[in-house]
C-alpha cells in the first residue's frame, strides 16, 4: 500500500523533478564543470584549465570592477526598493479616496516587459528627453544621466525601482491586510498616531512578507540584465557593468564561454552569501 | 521499491554529469566539416537576420516561385541582440536556423567555431560574380564559408534648409571635391549658431567600428589590428589617437549629441535637428519620407589625410546543424549568385547588391530613390567602391575586437580621455585574445 502511494506520489512529482533536473541541475553542473576548461580557437580543442579561469578572472581589472559595482548597486537598490514598497503599501492600505486607482497605477509597470521599460527610459534619459524637460521646467540644469560615470548607476536604480516597487508592494499589501482588524483598532483606541501605528504595529506584523520581499528582491537585483544591455552596455567606463551583464558579455559577445561559466559560479556564490547573511540578520531579529 | 525511488534522481544526476561533460566540446571540430546530408528536397527552411520581414519578402517570394515545394520563413532578431543570440543558438547546435546573415568580418571566427557550412565547391562561381574584396572577406583558411549578399558605403547627408539659414554653401556630390571633417565641423557650428539646428554633426552608428574605422584610417592610423595572425592590437597609433581626440571633442563641445544611440539616431536628422549626418545607402529611401529638404555628398576625410570609406555588409551562411542543407543552399545561391535573386533582396531596402551583375543594374537607379534629394548617390557609390573603400580587418579575433572597440567608442563619446581609453582597449584586447591564441 505504502509502495503504491509512493509510486503515485512519484508520478505526480515526476514532471517537476524532470524539469528541476533539466532546467536547473544540469545547467548548474555543466557550468561548474565547464568553468574548469578552456578552449583555443587557433589551436583548437578543449583543455582542462583547473582554476585558471577563476584566477584569470580575479586578476582582471574589469571583473573586480564589476564585482565592486554589483556590490554597491546591491547595497543601494535593495533598501531603497524595500522601503519605498513598504511605504507605498502602508499608504495604499489606508482608507482614502482613490487608493485603489493609485495602487493600480503603481502596479502597472509590472505588466511592461523589462526590455520595453528600458526602451521607454532610454527616451526619458536622452539629453533632450522627458527627465531633462522636467528639470528645465524646475529651473534646474540638464543632467547627463546614462552618459555620466557618476550618475549611471543611480539612473538605473531609479528605472529598476519604477519597474520593481509595484511588484514588491503587492506582497506587502497582502501582508498588511492580514493584520487582524482588532489589532489596528486597538492601536487606534490607544491613541497611536499614524507613524506610531506604522512603526510599532504594522512593521513588526509584516516582518515575514518583508523578509521574503528583501530576499527575493536581492536575488532579482543581482540578476538584472535587460536594462544594462539596452541602455548602457556596462558603461561609461564600466560603471554600470553589473555581474549578470558581464557574464552575458563574456559568454556571447566576447565568446569566452568557459570564463563566463566561472563567473556564473562566482555570481551564484555571491548571491548565496548575501542571501544567507540576510537570513541570519532576520533570524537575529526574532 | 524505495531504493528505486532514490535511483531515479541518481540516474538523472549521472546523465546530467555526462551531458555536462559533452556540453562544451562543441566548436572546435571546425574546418573539417563532414559531408553533410542535404536533407529533404521540399519543406520549409528558416532564414534568420536583423532586417525587418518586408526586406526579404520579395526575394523569398521569387525563390518560392522558382522552387515549388520549398517555403522560406524569416525570423528577425534585432541588430543589437543579433550577434549574441546567434552565438548562443549556434553553439547550442540549434537546427531551427537553416540560413542566417553573417557580418563579413565575423566570417573567420564563425568558421573557426564550426558555425558555418563549408561552401568551397562554389568558389569558382563566387570569384567570378563578386568583387575581389567581397570574395576574399568570405574566405578563411583557404575555404569559402559564406556568400556575399550586400555591399555598403557611407554618405554625408546634409540638411539643405539649415545650411541655407546659416548661409553656408552645401557640399558638392563630386567625390573629387569632397569636404574635410574640419569643413563639416565649421559649417555644423555655423548652423547651430544660426539657430538652424540643435546639433551640427551626428553619425548614425556613433559607437560602431564600421562607421568609425574611416576616421582613423583617413589619418593613416591603420585598422587597429596587426601581426601575422592578426591578433595584435594597434589602436594606439597616432592616427587612432588623433581621430579619437577629434571624435570625443565633437561630443564634448555639443556638436554631436550624447545619450542618443541605437536606432534613435536617424530620426534626429529626419526631424531637422542636425545639419550633417553620416549614414548608409539604406537612408536614401528612409529619409525620403522626412519633411526636411536634404542632399547627399561623399564621406569627408581629415585635412592632410586620405579619403577612406567603409564597405562590406551581410553575407549569407548555412548553419551546420541544419537538417535541410540542400534547400538552404538553394536559397543562399538564389539570393546571392543569381543576379535577379540578389536584386530582389534590395528592392525594399536601399542597400547595394553584392553580385556584380545585379550591381550594374542597381547603381544607376540610386540617384532617383528620393527624387532630386538623392542626386549624385550613384556616382558617389561607384567612385567609393573603386577608390576609397577599405574593408574591416579579417581576424579570427574580430568579434572580440568589435565588442571591445564599441565600448571604447562609447566611453570616448561620453567624455573619457581618448588616449587612456585606447590604452585600456589595447589591454582588454590583449587579454581577450590571449584565450584565442
Amino acid at each position: 500500500m505504502r509502495q503504491r502511494q509512493g509510486l503515485i506520489a512519484l508520478a505526480f512529482l515526476a514532471p517537476a523533478l524532470v524539469c528541476l533536473a533539466v532546467l536547473r541541475i544540469v545547467p548548474a553542473i555543466s557550468a561548474v564543470v565547464e568553468s574548469f576548461y578552456s578552449e583555443s580557437l587557433l589551436r583548437g580543442g578543449r583543455v582542462f584549465a583547473g582554476l585558471g579561469n577563476y584566477t584569470d578572472l580575479l586578476a582582471g581589472k574589469e571583473f573586480r570592477q564589476s564585482v565592486g559595482v554589483t556590490l554597491l548597486f546591491t547595497v543601494l537598490v535593495n533598501p531603497i526598493q524595500v522601503v519605498v514598497s513598504f511605504l507605498l503599501a502602508v499608504l495604499f492600505t489606508q482608507r482614502a479616496a482613490g487608493a485603489r486607482l493609485w495602487r493600480t497605477l503603481v502596479i502597472l509597470p509590472i505588466a511592461t516587459p523589462p526590455a520595453v521599460s528600458a526602451v521607454i527610459w532610454s527616451v526619458i534619459y536622452r539629453p533632450d528627453g522627458l527627465a531633462n524637460g522636467v528639470l528645465e521646467r524646475l529651473g534646474l540644469p540638464a543632467q547627463p544621466f546614462l552618459t555620466s560615470p557618476s550618475q549611471v548607476l543611480a539612473s538605473l536604480i531609479v528605472l529598476l525601482s519604477w519597474i520593481g516597487v509595484g511588484y514588491w508592494m503587492l506582497f506587502l499589501i497582502a501582508g498588511i491586510q492580514e493584520i487582524p482588524v482588532e489589532v489596528r483598532e486597538a492601536a487606534l483606541l490607544d491613541g497611536a498616531g499614524p507613524w506610531r501605528r506604522m512603526v510599532s504595529v504594522i512593521l513588526p506584523l509584516v516582518r515575514r512578507p518583508l523578509a521574503f520581499v528583501l530576499v527575493a528582491d536581492t536575488v532579482s537585483n543581482l540578476l538584472v540584465f535587460a536594462p544594462v544591455q539596452i541602455l548602457t552596455k556596462g558603461g561609461p567606463n564600466g560603471n554600470s557593468n553589473l555581474l549578470m551583464y558581464d557574464v552575458y558579455n563574456r559568454a556571447y559577445a566576447i565568446g569566452d564561454i568557459h570564463v563566463a561559466q566561472a563567473e556564473v559560479v562566482i555570481l551564484v556564490a555571491l548571491t548565496l552569501v548575501i542571501v544567507a547573511g540576510q537570513f541570519r540578520l532576520l533570524r537575529g531579529d526574532q | 521499491m524505495r531504493r528505486n525511488l532514490f535511483a531515479l534522481p541518481a540516474a538523472a544526476l549521472a546523465a546530467a554529469l555526462l551531458l555536462a561533460g559533452c556540453g562544451g566540446s562543441s566548436g572546435s571540430d571546425s574546418s573539417s566539416a563532414p559531408a553533410a546530408d542535404p536533407g529533404p528536397e521540399t519543406g520549409t527552411i528558416t532564414f534568420t537576420g536583423t532586417d525587418n520581414a518586408e526586406t526579404y519578402q520579395p526575394v523569398i517570394k521569387a525563390f518560392e516561385a522558382k522552387n515549388p515545394g520549398i517555403k522560406v520563413t524569416y525570423t528577425q532578431i534585432p541588430f543589437d541582440q543579433f550577434n549574441a543570440t546567434m552565438q548562443q543558438r549556434l553553439s547550442a547546435k540549434d537546427a531551427g536556423i537553416d540560413v542566417y546573415t553573417v557580418d563579413e568580418p565575423r566570417v573567420s571566427q564563425l568558421a573557426a567555431k564550426g558555425f558555418l557550412v563549408d561552401l568551397s565547391d562554389l568558389d569558382g562561381r563566387v570569384k567570378g560574380s563578386f568583387s575581389a574584396t567581397a570574395y576574399e572577406t568570405n574566405r578563411f583558411r583557404d575555404k569559402l564559408w559564406s556568400l556575399p549578399m550586400w555591399n555598403s558605403t557611407q554618405f554625408l547627408f546634409y540638411n539643405k534648409t539649415a545650411l541655407a539659414k546659416a548661409k553656408v554653401a552645401p557640399p558638392t556630390a563630386d567625390p573629387e571635391q569632397r569636404w574635410t571633417w574640419e569643413q563639416v565641423e565649421a559649417a555644423g557650428r555655423k548652423a547651430m549658431q544660426a539657430g538652424a539646428t540643435k546639433y551640427g554633426l551626428f553619425m548614425e552608428q556613433p559607437e560602431a567600428y564600421y562607421q568609425l574605422q574611416p576616421l582613423a584610417e583617413s589619418l593613416g592610423g591603420g585598422s587597429g589590428i596587426e601581426g601575422d595572425d592578426a591578433l595584435t592590437p594597434a589602436v594606439e597609433t597616432d592616427g587612432w589617437k588623433k581621430a579619437m581626440q577629434w571624435y570625443g571633442a565633437t561630443f564634448a563641445s555639443g556638436l554631436s549629441p550624447r545619450g542618443i544611440g541605437g536606432f534613435q539616431t536617424g530620426p534626429v536628422f529626419a526631424n531637422g535637428d542636425v545639419a550633417f549626418f553620416v549614414g548608409g545607402p539604406w537612408d536614401l529611401k528612409i529619409f525620403g519620407s522626412s519633411k526636411i529638404d536634404w542632399g547627399v555628398a561623399p564621406l569627408p576625410y581629415f585635412q592632410g589625410g586620405k579619403p577612406v570609406t567603409p564597405t562590406g555588409s551581410w553575407s549569407l551562411g548555412i548553419n551546420p546543424a541544419s537538417k535541410q542543407q540542400g534547400m538552404a543552399r538553394k536559397f543562399v545561391e538564389f539570393a546571392t549568385l543569381d543576379a535577379a535573386g540578389n536584386l530582389a533582396t534590395t528592392s525594399t531596402t536601399t542597400i547595394i547588391p553584392a553580385n556584380l551583375e545585379a550591381q550594374k543594374q542597381y547603381t544607376p537607379k540610386m540617384d532617383a530613390f528620393s527624387g532630386a534629394k538623392t542626386a549624385g548617390a550613384a556616382a558617389i557609390t561607384a567612385y567609393e567602391s573603386e577608390h576609397t573603400a577599405v574593408s574591416r580587418p579579417v581576424s579570427v579575433g574580430y568579434i572580440q575586437f568589435e565588442e571591445v572597440m564599441a565600448k571604447a567608442f562609447a566611453d570616448i563619446r561620453n567624455g573619457t580621455n581618448p588616449d587612456t581609453r585606447l590604452h585600456e582597449a589595447t589591454r582588454q584586447l590583449t587579454e581577450a585574445w590571449r584565450s584565442i591564441k
